[in-house]
Order: structure tokens, then sequence, then C-alpha cells
């Protein structure tokens, strides 16, 4: 017999997870089992083949994977570093600027991704930009421009997924007891010293939720290189979304989105299941 | 270095970091304030005419109105389902609770574009028809996740004694839940409703594969930078993200109508 706690949460568990069930699960399950139909068919109806992979493996899908790959590490690593200061300036500063930068940095967050690397792109423009265009006015220069190459990508890819990297590693900061500090200060640590022994430590969780969240997503990012970089380098949703819009080869594409999915879910499992979400999220 | 100038240090690279953020949208701001077909800034003459243009435009009339119904829509069912999944997160211990929380995470760590494909496969398979209501639908997918988790932070916080007084008064359940559960989670049902209404308002990735025939307007955006650049589109981008900021003053005004609407009922109760 179900204690009487037993059934209420089950019961009130079920509208989210059918909703993750029929609107998560399932679709995952049919973008697996696509990838197994022959290419260039739609339906689901013929028998499964793994003739997608090899034509994936063939024709060196492997550069887009490793694009996304180096663009998410790139990415992850420097949000990381550019994050730490500003972290550790909102952990320690007054209340007002701690709340103020806070929210300068989390608006932008509500304005449509294609919007704002739109922005860039403006600014970033060679001649005419809003960049150049300002230095030729003010300096006479003519200056060169990243737009349309990796440099570019990457630099939408800092812009956007920074938010990411930083409110977790404030969460983290933010239970660095302040006396351990003084102390550790007090018996002549020096600065790198307090944060290897002191801030990282108790830091890492929301470091690693923050850099997991930050790769993953900028693993499967397509905007950045769109306005960007151009086609200088694709990434692999980029090739993805090619297969589907333009080849109309669904069954290809779902193999490349699954080998995806795959990559994502070895990262994204291991952390998920080792955390502790009730003490996460109850503050 | 010392610890004022190291602290100095952090505070001068948060300022240089955060002019940083906003050149873009300060580049969206400039760029809207011409005429000419193609961007060469300086300007050569400053106007407000591409503003003109957008405003008298219909076409994104219907589209402010496509990215509302969406957005509204998905806020209200984000909310509804929300309110029992965070209970069931972080008010009852039952088993398996452990696997539910982790599931309802996955969709956070997932690349939009990806998932917005897999909703398209699935709906063709199956033969829906695709509109701004399938948007909606795979927009909750993404967003009700993430509204659960909001509203869970301020379950947890939860008086349970607050609760259990009101059934040992003889409350019903549902009583229970009306007047002592819902007002507390009140606050965090109002935050994760505006949350889901700008997530789904300046969505992209999961729009793109699924509003079918109907068109949002970071879609229109997009496809009109991509191909047609005229000055009138980073005018209707200005105009969109002044219509969130709106939303958000009207939401925030609201809000503190209703707790003090509330704090005057609740003290005559008191009387």
């Amino acid at each position: 017999m179900m204690t009487r706690e037993q059934r209420t949460g089950l019961a009130l568990m079920l509208p989210p997870a059918l909703l993750l069930v029929a609107g998560f699960l399932l679709p995952l399950l049919f973008v697996v089992y696509t990838s197994f139909m022959p290419p260039r068919t739609f339906g689901l109806a013929s028998p499964p083949t793994l003739e997608n992979y090899v034509t994936a493996v063939r024709e060196s899908y492997w550069r887009p994977f490793a694009w996304s790959i180096f663009f998410a590490t790139a990415t992850t690593i420097a949000t990381g570093l550019i994050s730490w200061p500003i972290a550790k300036a909102l952990v320690r500063s007054s209340r007002r600027f701690a709340v103020t930068v806070s929210v300068l940095i989390a608006v932008p967050v509500f304005i449509a991704e294609s919007v704002r690397l739109f922005g860039a792109h403006l600014f970033l423009m060679p001649r005419g930009g809003i960049l150049a265009g300002t230095i030729q006015y003010l300096l006479g220069l003519n200056i060169g421009s990243v737009l349309f190459t990796p440099v570019a990508t990457l630099l939408g890819l800092f812009y956007i997924y920074l938010p990411f990297a930083l409110f977790p590693m404030v969460l983290g900061l933010s239970l660095v007891p302040r006396d351990q500090l003084e102390a550790a200060q007090d018996l002549g640590a020096s600065p790198w010293q307090q944060v290897r022994y002191i801030e990282l430590p108790v830091a890492s969780p929301g470091i690693i939720i923050g850099s997991l969240l930050v790769f993953v997503l900028a693993l499967g990012a397509t905007t950045e290189a769109h306005i960007l970089g151009g086609q200088s380098a694709v990434p692999v949703v980029h090739a993805i979304e090619q297969r589907f819009n333009y080849a109309q080869d669904w069954p290809l594409g779902s193999a490349l989105a699954t080998v995806l999915c795959v990559i994502t879910a070895a990262l994204v499992f291991p952390l998920i299941s080792r955390l502790n979400i009730d003490r996460l999220f109850s503050r | 270095m010392r610890p004022e100038q190291a602290e100095r240090g952090r505070k001068i690279w948060t300022v240089v970091v955060l002019v940083l953020l906003y050149l873009p949208i300060v580049s969206i701001i400039l760029a809207s304030l011409a005429n000419t077909r193609y961007l060469r800034f300086p300007h050569s003459s400053w106007t407000l005419e591409p503003y003109r243009q957008a405003l008298g435009l219909d076409q994104t009339y219907d589209l402010q109105m496509t990215s509302l119904k969406i957005a509204v829509s998905v806020a209200l069912f984000s909310v509804i389902i929300a309110v029992p999944g965070a209970l069931a997160f972080a008010r009852y211990d039952w088993t398996g609770r452990k696997l539910y929380q982790r599931l309802l995470l996955l969709p956070v760590f997932f690349p939009q574009s990806v998932l917005g494909l897999a909703a398209l496969v699935t709906l063709s398979a199956l033969g829906v028809n695709l509109s701004w209501k399938t948007a909606v639908f795979t927009h909750a997918v993404w967003i009700v996740p993430i509204v659960t988790l909001i509203v869970s932070i301020r379950v947890y916080g939860l008086d349970r004694a607050q609760e259990e007084a009101a059934f040992d008064l003889g409350a019903s359940r549902l009583q229970a839940f009306f007047r002592i559960t819902l007002p507390q989670i009140l606050p965090g049902l109002s935050s994760g409703a505006l949350f889901a209404f700008l997530l789904s308002w300046s969505n992209m990735p999961l729009s793109a594969y699924t509003t079918g025939v109907d068109t949002t307007l970071p879609e229109w955006l997009y496809s009109r930078m991509a191909t047609n650049y005229a000055p009138m589109v980073p005018a209707v981008s200005v105009l969109s993200i002044i219509a969130s900021i709106i939303f958000v003053l009207v939401w925030q005004a609201g809000r503190v109508a209703v707790t003090r609407m509330a704090a005057k009922i609740a003290g005559r109760d008191l009387d």
C-alpha cells in the first residue's frame, strides 16, 4: 500500500513528466529511429540500416564535430576566465553594486539571441560598420574586420554564453566563508593559495554546473556561426540543419543529431546524477 | 598587489565587460537611425524614418501578434504545469523523486535547435500540421522545466507548519492549498510566468522548426537580417526589445498592486 505522501508526489509529477515524455523523450526516440532509415527517405516504414552512419564517417562529417568541440571548449574556458573576477567583485562588493551589475548582465538574456548577434554583426562589419566606421571617422584609419572568420563566431559565443558561466559561479563563490579567507590571509597565504585551497574547492559545484551548461549549449550553437562566422567554420548543428533543410536528407541529419545527443548525454548524465539537487535549490 | 587594488581592478574589469556586452545592442539602435539602404556609419543624416516604416507595416503587427499569442499561451501553460511539478519536485518525499528531478533538468542541458528538429521529425511523422500551436507545445517542453525550477526554489522555503495548522483546524486539502500554499508560492509563480513569457517571446531555434505557416518576430528578423537588410530591420528589433521592457514594467506594477490589495484584504480578515 502506498503512503499518502507517495501517492500525492506521483500524482503531482504527472503533468510535467507526461509533457517531457511526449515532448522530449519521444521526439528523441523518433530522431534515433529516423537515423536508421535509408538515406533521403521520409517516414519510418523501411527496414533499418546503418548506412547513414557509414556516410557520416565517409563524407568526413567529423569536421563540423571537431569545430563544435573546439568552439565549445574555447567558450567554456574563456567565459570561465572572464567571469572569475566579475563573480568575485559581485560576491565581495556592496549589495547595490552586485544587484545593479547582475540585472544589467541578466537583461540581455531575454533579448532574442539572433537580434543580439545581429547587433554584434553590425558592430563588426567592415568599412561602414559601427566600429570600423567610427574609427575611420575619428582617426582616418581603415581597419580590417574579423567578421566571417571563426574568431567572430568565438566572440559571439563568449558574448551569448557569459551569463550562463557567471551566475552559477557567483552562487558557488557566495558559499566561501569570509572569515576563512581572512584567516588564510593572516596566516600568510598568497592570493593564489587562497584561490587554490579555499575558493576553488568551495565554489567548484557552481563552476562545474556553469561550465557544463556553457559547453553543452555552445556545442549545440549555430546562430553565432550563421550571423558572425559565415561559412568560415561550420558547426555541427549547422551541418545537421543543412541536411534537414536544403538536402532534404532527414535520416543523415538525424544520424548526426543522434551522435551529438550521445556526446551531450555522456557529459551531462554523470554530472546530473551526482548533483545534490535539494541542496542546490533550497536556500 | 594589495587587496584594495585587486578589488578595484576587478570592479574596473566588470565595468569594461558590461560595456562590451552592451555594444551590440547600442549598435542596433545606432543602425536603426538611418535611411540608407546599406549601413554606412557614421550616417550622413540621422532620422527616425525607419521607425515610422516599422510601425506602419501591417506585417510587423501580425508578427507581434503571433509571438504574443505563443508567449502568453506558454506562460499560462507553464505556470499551470509548474505548480504541481514544483510541489512534486520540492515538497513531497516520494520514491522516484530523484529520477524525476533529473529528468526535469535534461531539456535545460540540451541544444535547442536539436530539440526543435526532433519536434519537427515527430510531429510530421504523426501527421500534425505545424502552426503557432505546435510552437507553444515545443516552447513548453523547454520552458516548463525552467519555470518548475523557479517555483521549486519558493516551495523549498514553504512554512509547512502553516499547512499542518490549517489541516488541524479542519481545512480540506483544496482549502489548504488555495488559502495557505498558493499565496506563499505566488511570488515564484509571478517570476516564473514572466520568465516563461520573455523566453518564449525571444526564442528563435525552437520556433524555426515548429511554427509552420505562422511566423514569429524573431524568425522574421532572422530571415531579413540574412537576406534583405534595411534600417527598418534594426528598428523592428528595437521595437521588440521596447515591447518586452514595457511588458516587464507593466507586470511588475501589476504585481505591486496585487500585493498591496492582498495585504489590505488580509488586514480586513484579521479585524
